[in-house]
Formats: C-alpha cells, structure tokens, sequence
C-alpha cells in the first residue's frame, strides 16, 4: 500500500517536472524542475528495492549536477536576457521558436509511437516473475561486485572522473590578456 | 499497477520529454538538462530489467555508472558553456558557429 502510493507520486513528480522543464519560460526554474524530476526517479528507485542507487541518484544529483548548473545559469546569465529579450512567438530566446517546437514535437511522437508498438511485443514475451516485496539491502553485494567482477569499470571510471576533472579546469580558466 | 511496463513506459516518457527539451530549446544549458534527462531514463530502465527479469544486480552497478558519467558529462559540459560564454557573451546555440575565432 505505501509501496504503491510511493510509487504513484514519484511517477507523477518525475514526469510533470520533466514536462515544467520542458515548459519553463526561466532557465533558473527549468534547473528545479529538473531536480524535482530527479527526486522522482530516485523514488521510482526506491521502489524497485534499488536503495543504494536512489540514494546516490540524491546525493550526486542534488549535491552536484543541478548545483553546478545553477552556478553555469547565473554566471552566463548576461545579455541574454535583455538584448535577445523575445523571439517570433514573444517567448524568450532561450525557449526556442515555433519551427524548432515543431520539430521537437514531430520527431517525438513519432519516437514515442514506434517505442509503444516495440514495447507490446517485449512485454508480452516476457517471463512473469512472481515479486516479493520484500527488500533485502544491496550494499553488501553491490560493494563485493564493484571489487570483483567489474572492478576494471570501476577503475576506468576513476580515471575518467580524473579527466573530466582536469580537463573541465583546463577548459573555464580565465582567459589570457593579450 | 507496478510491474515492469509501467516502468518502461514511464521511462519511455522520460526519454522523449528529454528528446523534445534537446531539439527545441535553444538554450544550451537547456540542452544540457535534456541530456540529463536521457541519461536518467536509461538507468532507471536498467534498474527496472534487474528487478523484474534477472535476479542479480549488474543493473544496479550500470546505473551508478551512468550516473558517474553523468556527472562527469555535466562537469565538462558546463565548462564549455562557460568559456564560450567567455568568449560570445551569449549562450544562444545560433551563434556557435566556428569551431576558433
């Protein structure tokens, strides 16, 4: 019962965030939505019994991500909003015009309707699992998979998160004056 | 109500609201939270087959991969809207034009 009520407000806060997001005429209120958006898919997390991964999905999300681009938001805020103020549908430029929703909208539905026929076909082939609800914590194991089996991924991965560090510094430092 | 589909179709919507926020705005830390919203849907798809269809949780670590790249991607992402900001005063995705000035 309260898996299910979880799971029906997470569903709903993901996917009308992701709509605000789409909608939002400021860029700054765009970067909430899109972490209200991601709250709501660490609760679809949660009820898939995936703690660790919700709980990461939060803590890298919310400490990280939307920070860094609120941060890019306000120090490229700029002219941006004063000199290209609106465009042909009296939006703001940020937002796009009415050829690029078009667009947007046509490759979308189209998108969405080969995605629905493909999923009738997989759902119906499935195997149907019988799912307790209970849910056994994942950590344990998931920490013994990272040093065994894809502990090469997990190395890897190191090594890029060093490079995008370094390489994310190399590239907004101040630029020279000549 | 909570069975594999209804995740699937929820990260169906989550992945095409993405691809429509990536076309249409013109914004490129808009296109940025477009991307963002992609990765999203993918790992929770991931999540989803590891809980409904098989019974390990190799699932699991390819999400928080995806999450790791994730930010990575953002990292350098938003360095680049910076320095281009630097160097336009802009951040309209019309006027990336040429590749040096």
């Amino acid at each position: 019962m309260f898996l299910q009520f979880l799971f029906i407000s997470s569903a709903f806060l993901t996917i009308a965030s992701a709509v605000a997001v789409l909608l939002t005429k400021n860029i700054m209120h765009s970067c909430v939505f899109l972490l209200a958006s991601l709250i709501g898919v660490a609760g679809l997390y949660a009820t898939l019994g995936a703690d660790f991964v919700a709980v990461t999905q939060i803590m890298v999300y919310m400490g990280g991500v939307v920070i860094l681009m609120l941060f890019a938001v306000m120090l490229t805020g700029g002219k941006d909003f004063i000199s290209r103020a609106q465009n042909l549908l009296g939006l703001p430029a940020s937002m796009g015009n009415r050829w690029t929703y078009g667009i947007g909208l046509i490759v979308g539905l189209v998108f969405l309707l080969t995605n629905i026929k493909l999923l009738m076909g997989i759902t119906k082939s499935l195997p149907v699992k019988t799912i307790t609800n209970e849910f056994p914590s994942t950590v344990n194991e998931i920490g013994h998979l990272l040093i065994k089996e894809h502990v090469l991924a997990f190395e890897i991965s190191s090594v890029l998160l060093l490079g995008a560090l370094v390489g994310a510094a190399i590239i907004a430092r101040p630029r020279k004056q000549n | 109500m909570m069975s594999l589909a209804s995740y699937l179709i929820i990260s169906l919507i989550l992945f095409v609201v993405g691809l429509v926020v990536m076309i249409s705005r013109k914004n490129i830390v808009a296109i940025l939270l477009g991307i963002e919203l992609i990765l999203n849907a993918a790992a929770l798809n991931f999540v989803a087959y590891s809980r409904y269809v098989t019974n390990n949780l190799d699932g699991h670590i390819f999400s928080l991969f995806i999450i790791v790249v994730a930010a990575a991607e953002a990292a350098v992402g938003l360095a680049i809207v910076i320095r281009f900001f630097q160097i336009k005063e802009t951040i309209h995705i019309d006027e990336a034009t040429q590749l040096r000035n």
